[in-house]
Parts: C-alpha cells; sequence; structure tokens
C-alpha cells in the first residue's frame, strides 16, 4: 500500500537565515512586495525588486526549487511578452519599433509586456520564498496565534495533502479503464476516469472524516499547538526593515511616477526589443510543441 | 464481573434509507482488559457494532437507534463522539485513509492539540506510542511513505496517544500485506497482555484470532449469534458454516474427523492444540 | 496452441527515479494453468504482472503476449488477450448500471452491438448476475462490487485473467467465490494468474507458485514445492495456509504429506472416509 509520494508542499528543509526568520515576517514581506509590485510599472523598479528577491532565494539556499516553481509561470511569461509586444494593453498611440512579418511590435508593448513580467516576479519571488523556507504546519501555528481558526489551518493542510493523492488515484484509475479497452482520448473517457475518482476521495474523505472525530476534532476550548515559533528581535527588525522598504518604495515610485512612466521611452535598443520578441515566440512555440509531444507519448 | 467498561443494552440500529437494521436486539458486556473478536460475514452488522462503541452511531450517522450503549459509564446517546473519543480510540480498515498530516508526529500531535494538551505533554505522549507500536525515529517521516503495515501501526499510535481505556479496530488487517498483518496484531496483542488495554477487533483472520482473544463474537444479520471463549465458538463448526463464517483449518480438520456436534469436549483451535488432540 | 499466452524474456523494469522494481526476470506461464504470484509488497509482483497487459513497458528485455512481442501494441489493444482486475473495484466502476459496466470492455473493444450484447449474457451467467444488472453498481455490497468488476473484464473475453488481491477484504463467502470462479475458468481452459497474498486460496487452486522478494523470482514451483521450501519460506517471510503447517509437524519428513487443503489431510487421517 505504500506509495512514494513527494512531500506535497514545496518546503524545503534547511538552516538558513530565511529559514529561521519567522514565518510571519516572511509573509509581512511577501504581502508589502505584492502592494509594491503593482504600485509601480517602471520594469528597472521591479527588476531591482526581483534581483533582491533572488539574492534572498540564494541566502536561503533554495535556487533550484525555486526554479523548479517558476518553471510553472514560464510559458506564461514568454507568451505575455509575445502578446503583449504586437497588442499592448494600453492606451494608444503605438510607436511601432518594427515589423515582423504581418506583425508590428510596439513600443509600449515591449514596454508593458516587460513591465507585466517583472510584476509577476518581483511580487511573486517573495511569496515563493515564504513557502519554500517555512514549513506549513509553522505558518499555520503562526496565523492561529493571529486568530485563524484552527480547522482552517487543518483544511488547508490537508487539501495540500490531497493533491498527490488524488493525481495518483487518477492515474491508477486510467490504468484500470485502459484494461478494459478504454482509450484515453475525447469524451467518453471523462467518465470512466472521473467518476471512480471522485467516488474513492468521497470514501477517503467520510472515513478521515470519522477518524478525526475519534480524536476530538471539533473541540471546543483552548487549542496547544506542537509547533512553536518564538519571535525574537531579530524577527521584528527585519519585518520592519520590510514595512519600511515597502513603504518609502512606493511613496517614491508613486510620488515620481511620472518620470517612471517609461512607456513613450526607449528604454530598450530597438534590436534588443526585437530580438527579445523573436526569441521569446521562438521558445514559447517550440515549449508548447515539447508539452504536446510529451503528452502524444502518454 | 465488575461493572463492565463496554455495555450494550437491546441496542437496534437502522441506518436511513435502508429497509433492515443493520443492529438488531444486540446485548452484551465487555469487561476491562479482553481482548474480544467479532467476526462474521460483510453486512452482519459489525462495523455497525464498532461505530456504536465512540459514538459515531448514532451522532455522525443518520438512522434511528434503540436500545442502550454505555461505555465507562457514559451513556453515548448523551455524550459527543469528542468526549467519549478520550475512552475509545478507534482504528479503522484503511491505514491511508486516516492520516493528513505532513508528519508522523503531527499525525499524532493532531488530537492531543484538539483536547489541549500542553506541549511538553504532547512530545513525552508521542515518543510514548511510538515506542508502543514500534515506530521509534519516525517523528518527521511522511505518513503517505510508510508501508502499510507502518501506517496502520501510526494510527493506532495516534489513537492511543489520547489515553484511551478500550481501542476498537474494524478490520484492520483488511488492505494489509502478510507483515502488515503480523504487525498489527502482534501491536494488538502487546498492549492487551502488557498495558491491560480493552481491545475489540473485528477480523476475518480467524487463525489468528483463535490465538489472541479472549471472546469471540459471531454476528449475523445484525445479531450477535455466538459468544464465547475461542474453543467454545469456533468448535461450533456446523453453526459457522450456518452463519457464513468458519473455524480454523486445523478445527475443520477435527470436525472432519469426529463430526460430532455433541461432543462434550471442544475442538482444537490452534495449531498448537491439533497437534496435541490427533493422533497419527 | 504451441505458443505460451505469456512469456517473459529476461524481463527487468527500472522505475523514472531510477529504482529497480525488477530484475532479470524470465518466465513462460502454461495454457490453463492456474498462476499464484506471491511475495510482500515491493517485492515486484505487481509490477512484474503489470507487463502482461502493458500497463508496464519491459525496461530491457521482452514481454509475449500470444507469442507477440507485447511493445507496440497499446493497453487497450492487449486488453482483448489479457483481462486485469484491479484489486479495488472503486477504481474501476462508474457507470449507473450493472449491465452498463459489463458492456463497457465489449464496447471498447469495438465489437458490433449483437456480439457485446452476447458477451455481456456469458458473463451474467458465468457470474449469476441476472438480479443485479440493473442496481448501480456502487449500492451494492463490496464482495458483489469484487464480482463486477471481474464480471466486466470477463465480459471483453479474454483469454488470460489476472487477479490482483481477489479475496483481499472478503470474507468467506467471498473467498468461496473467488475459489469456485478460478476453478470454472479453469475448466474453460483460461489462463490465470492470481497475485495474492491469500496462501489458502493459492492452496487449493494453484498449479504452480512464483515466489518473489526484492524485484526478484527467487522461485517457482508447485504449492507444495514452495511450501516445503524453508528458505524461500524464510525469504518471502510469508507462511503455509495452518493445514499445511500441521501436517509439515504431523508428518515429518514426509514432503508428500504436505497437505493444502483440509480435504486432504482427512483423507491421509481416515483414509476410510
Amino acid at each position: 500500500m505504500a506509495q512514494n509520494l513527494p512531500i506535497p508542499v514545496v518546503f524545503v528543509p534547511g538552516r538558513s537565515f530565511f529559514h529561521r526568520l519567522h514565518p510571519l515576517t516572511k509573509l509581512v514581506w511577501a504581502v508589502v512586495a505584492i502592494v509594491m509590485a503593482f504600485a509601480t510599472r517602471n520594469p528597472l523598479v521591479l527588476l531591482g525588486m526581483t534581483v533582491l528577491g533572488l539574492a534572498f532565494i540564494a541566502v536561503a539556499g533554495v535556487v533550484p526549487a525555486y526554479g523548479r516553481v517558476m518553471l510553472i509561470l514560464f510559458p506564461i511569461s514568454l507568451s505575455l511578452i509575445v502578446f503583449q509586444a504586437i497588442a499592448p494593453a494600453f492606451p494608444q498611440p503605438w510607436i511601432p519599433i518594427s515589423r515582423l512579418g504581418p506583425f508590428t511590435i510596439y513600443r509600449e508593448g515591449i514596454y508593458s509586456g516587460l513591465s507585466l513580467l517583472m510584476r509577476t516576479y518581483a511580487g511573486s519571488t517573495f511569496a515563493v520564498l515564504l513557502v519554500l523556507t517555512t514549513h506549513p504546519s509553522d505558518l499555520f501555528a503562526a496565523l492561529q496565534k493571529l486568530g485563524v481558526p484552527h480547522e482552517l489551518n487543518f483544511m488547508v493542510s490537508a487539501s495540500l495533502q490531497m493533491v498527490p493523492i488524488v493525481q495518483r488515484e487518477f492515474q491508477i484509475v486510467l490504468s484500470a479503464q485502459r484494461s478494459r479497452g478504454m482509450r484515453a482520448r475525447g469524451f467518453s473517457s471523462v467518465l470512466p476516469s472521473m467518476v471512480p475518482v471522485f467516488a474513492g476521495t468521497i470514501e477517503r474523505v467520510q472515513q478521515l472524516a470519522m477518524s478525526l472525530e475519534s480524536r476530538a476534532f471539533g473541540s471546543k476550548g483552548v487549542k496547544t499547538s506542537l509547533r512553536e515559533s518564538k519571535a525574537t528581535a531579530t524577527d521584528y527588525v527585519f519585518a520592519l526593515l520590510g514595512v519600511v522598504l515597502a513603504g518609502a518604495g512606493t511613496y517614491l515610485v508613486v510620488r515620481y511616477r511620472d518620470l517612471l512612466d517609461w512607456s513613450k521611452v526607449e528604454f530598450l535598443p530597438p534590436w534588443l526589443s526585437v530580438t527579445i520578441v523573436v526569441v521569446a515566440a521562438l521558445t514559447f512555440v517550440t515549449f508548447t510543441i515539447a508539452l504536446w509531444r510529451q503528452a502524444q507519448q502518454e | 464481573m465488575t461493572e463492565p467498561i463496554i455495555s450494550i443494552q437491546n441496542l437496534s440500529y437502522q441506518y436511513a434509507l435502508t429497509e433492515h437494521p443493520a443492529l438488531n436486539q444486540v446485548s452484551l458486556d465487555i469487561g476491562a482488559g479482553e481482548y474480544v473478536a467479532v467476526m462474521g460475514p460483510c453486512g452482519a452488522g459489525k462495523t455497525s457494532l464498532s461505530l456504536s462503541m465512540n459514538g459515531i452511531i448514532p451522532h455522525m450517522m443518520a438512522g434511528g437507534i434503540e436500545g442502550k450503549v454505555f461505555v465507562a459509564g457514559r451513556d453515548t446517546a448523551e455524550t459527543q463522539v469528542r468526549e467519549l473519543a478520550r475512552v475509545v480510540g478507534m482504528v479503522f480498515d484503511n491505514p491511508e485513509f486516516q492520516l493528513s498530516q505532513v508528519t508522523v508526529r503531527e499525525e499524532i500531535a493532531l488530537g492531543l492539540e484538539n483536547i489541549g494538551v500542553p506541549r511538553d505533554e504532547m512530545l513525552r505522549r508521542i515518543g510514548e506510542v511510538l515506542e508502543i507500536v514500534g515506530l521509534s525515529g519516525f517523528e518527521e517521516r511522511s505518513p503517505l511513505n510508510l508501508s502499510g503495515g507502518q501506517q496502520q501501526r501510526l494510527a493506532i499510535a495516534a489513537a492511543l496517544a489520547m489515553y484511551p481505556q478500550v481501542l476498537v479496530l474494524d478490520e484492520p488487517t483488511s488492505n494489509l500485506d502478510p507483515i502488515g498483518k503480523e504487525e498489527v496484531f502482534a501491536v494488538a496483542a502487546r498492549l492487551n497482555r502488557e498495558r491491560g488495554m480493552t481491545i475489540v477487533i473485528v477480523e476475518h483472520e480467524v487463525e489468528v484470532l483463535a490465538t489472541y482473544a479472549d471472546r469471540i463474537l459471531v454476528m449475523s444479520e445484525g445479531r450477535v449469534v455466538l459468544n464465547g471463549p475461542p474453543r467454545a465458538v469456533l468448535s461450533q463448526v456446523e453453526a459457522l458454516g450456518r452463519y457464513h463464517t468458519r473455524p480454523p483449518q486445523v478445527t475443520a480438520l477435527a470436525y472432519a474427523l469426529e463430526p460430532n456436534e455433541h461432543r462434550l469436549a471442544d475442538y482444537p483451535v490452534t495449531l498448537e492444540q491439533a497437534l496435541a488432540a490427533i493422533p497419527s | 496452441m504451441a505458443e505460451f499466452p505469456i512469456e517473459a524474456d529476461r524481463l527487468t523494469h527500472v522505475y523514472p527515479g531510477g529504482v529497480q522494481a525488477l530484475k532479470t526476470t524470465s518466465l513462460q506461464v502454461q495454457v490453463g494453468e492456474v498462476l499464484g504470484v506471491v511475495g510482500q509488497n515491493g517485492s515486484g509482483k505487481t509490477t512484474l504482472v503489470k507487463h502482461f497487459n502493458g500497463l508496464l513497458r519491459p525496461s530491457s528485455g521482452r514481454l509475449l503476449v500470444m507469442g507477440h512481442d507485447s511493445a507496440g501494441q497499446p493497453v487497450y489493444e492487449l486488453a482483448r488477450h489479457v483481462g486485469y482486475v484491479f484489486q479495488n473495484p472503486n477504481h474501476q466502476l462508474f457507470s449507473t448500471s450493472v449491465r452498463a459496466e459489463l458492456q463497457f470492455g465489449p464496447n471498447n473493444l469495438g465489437l458490433p452491438p449483437a456480439e457485446v450484447q452476447t458477451r455481456v449474457e456469458e458473463a451474467v451467467a458465468f457470474f449469476d448476475l441476472a438480479a443485479l444488472l440493473e442496481q448501480h453498481p456502487y449500492r451494492l455490497a463490496f464482495p458483489l462490487r469484487k464480482l463486477v468488476a471481474m464480471a466486466s473484464v470477463y465480459a471483453m473475453g479474454p483469454q488470460v485473467f489476472v487477479l490482483d488481491e481477489p479475496t483481499t477484504g472478503q470474507d468467506h463467502e467471498g473467498f468461496n467465490l473467488v475459489r469456485r470462479l478460478v476453478q470454472r475458468l479453469r475448466e474453460q481452459q483460461k489462463t490465470v494468474i492470481i497475485v495474492s497474498h491469500d496462501m489458502a486460496l493459492l492452496a487449493e487452486v494453484a498449479d504452480r507458485l512464483v515466489a518473489m522478494w526484492a524485484a526478484e523470482v527467487i522461485a517457482v514451483g508447485t504449492p507444495r514445492e514452495i511450501f516445503a521450501d524453508d528458505d524461500v519460506m524464510r525469504r518471502t517471510k510469508l507462511s503455509p495456509p495452518q493445514i499445511t503447517q500441521f501436517s509439515r509437524r504431523r508428518w515429518p519428513g514426509q514432503p508428500d504429506h504436505l497437505a493444502l487443503t483440509v480435504a486432504e489431510a482427512v483423507s491421509w487421517l481416515n483414509p476410510g472416509h
């Protein structure tokens, strides 16, 4: 019955400064980073934030895991650049840079695409740092101290556990139905693949519920916690640092909004902009074909 | 008998939207420290009987109940499941379905957090129950990466951490390989013999139950139809057949050699007894 | 038929992570035999039999089904010849009626409606499911669901059956049912491969046992031969049925007096019976 399921949450154990930092401090940084990322579209500012985030990731020693998580964003980022370049989400008029066949690349598009891309990375890097360096139970225990209900913590962590399990069950059901001659394509394969997974999940959850009740789940009164995160001075100071930096940063980008609006500025030489778009487009197409080929092999 | 730890009085239960009662006028006493095995075919009411011992029936199920169940003096109809959880621990048939936490330690802590056990005490109990079930050192492991037998022992440990007086196990080995089965039976036996834990175990492995059980109950169609020490119950070979269950193989052998149902002596029910009783 | 229904030719399997799940294995399944595959979880027994209908592909070596290399034949094609009944019927049942469940396999094989009908009727007759045809599979008790799952594979008309733990989770009635079914499949000259922990079942129905440990086959022989082999029993940590253990100790040193069933032991103790 043992399956070698990977630990479902992307937490990477370690002893870095960031691992030892209080979960709430890291949460503060994640939140203020997102706020600041949305306060500006200036690619350089956002790049700066991303670089800082990457530095933190490096110090935490979780670069490979970060790469794996960000890989999910990769195709989206590429398509963002490409589509924005030829059809900017920006008020007209647009300044054309170059023509590529039927498509025109606009300066606003480059700006828009790159800034959206940078905003994504700037905003998410600190959140990913939080997830990679914090054991989920520590995070939940910390949230509990803030008053988040115990049951909510449990629901989220139990759901996370369920994801790889449901994936595994789905694979088993597919094998079982293929063994009955089902070809795994088309509408006729939907019900045979999904119904058993749902039924199995329901059965599992029922037994889990009984098991939990039998261990006094839902008791009223004081709950204790196995996990203990003591907040030290470092944690407070670092959290404060994050708030101050982001606060100042946000103030500055708003104050100097016009100066930082590079939508009309040629901040990249045209040949570079075109190269970026072409490379992004090619990579995107290659990526999509590779994925499609892999799906065909199954 | 001194005050029984579980007293079931004329218990009947019918699940909503079903045609027949799952439990039909069951009356039964279980003494503290007894190892009671429950046998019978699917649908006989064994699971329903187990669930009525910790309040899941009637509190978590929809249906009609009659009669009373008392556990350590508490009326299960009047006491919440989460209260009864401190007296009766339950282990179910699918090891993986009972586990939801990221590490072994947290799985055991789950119940203790619910009842507000202080952190130091929690850690102490976790160490203690892991030792009892033979999983010391597994604290940081992921439950999903354990073998079936290990997972089930973890489920037992999680129930034990609540310091119950009774442990009810509903077909705990049905999804396990032979090594896993042995592990679980060994833990149950150790709990009973070394710690006086009252064990109620629903199982089909009659050869094993004959060795460990103080008492065997056979259920059929919602009733307890046989109730007594292993030799007395399992010697009733014809009755067992009628109730769609079976005696140990050596007992079937002894019966086939001497099929007299009115014998005064019981048939052998274990390998050792059979070797002694059946001459060459 | 000259060919073996299933033949493994120096088969190995390595999982994507690098774990060797099956070391070099060669095995010939005989036509019409009931072959038991035994071993603890993780011994490689499931890995081995999953090659038989193409769910797993060899990392090296070949797997032949009906004399043809299974490579290049997708699972849904191999399903014509090899019916795999999964351990948990819930993984296979999805329809609103038992009838629909039985039709699923034959339909997938692309058989004409009349043929599908015939196959379904044969399955109903063999498994005695007439009374349950319109029932919702999930409303049936577990032993009956296992039966329906088996019947739905039978309806595809394969020559070879792979049963994964058919008696696990079953009660005594379920055990008897499986035992009778296997015997009747043998009467129909089907080849049955049973992966099981249930030594009592295999003692009664198996012609040969394949004992596995740590990703390899460590012994192949009749149940009597395997149960008598202390070394194999010790390494696989399996125990023979109680009656076999009894006869071992009652008649020490007499390998032909190793009882596989209660009836056998009775016949030796009471020849007049």
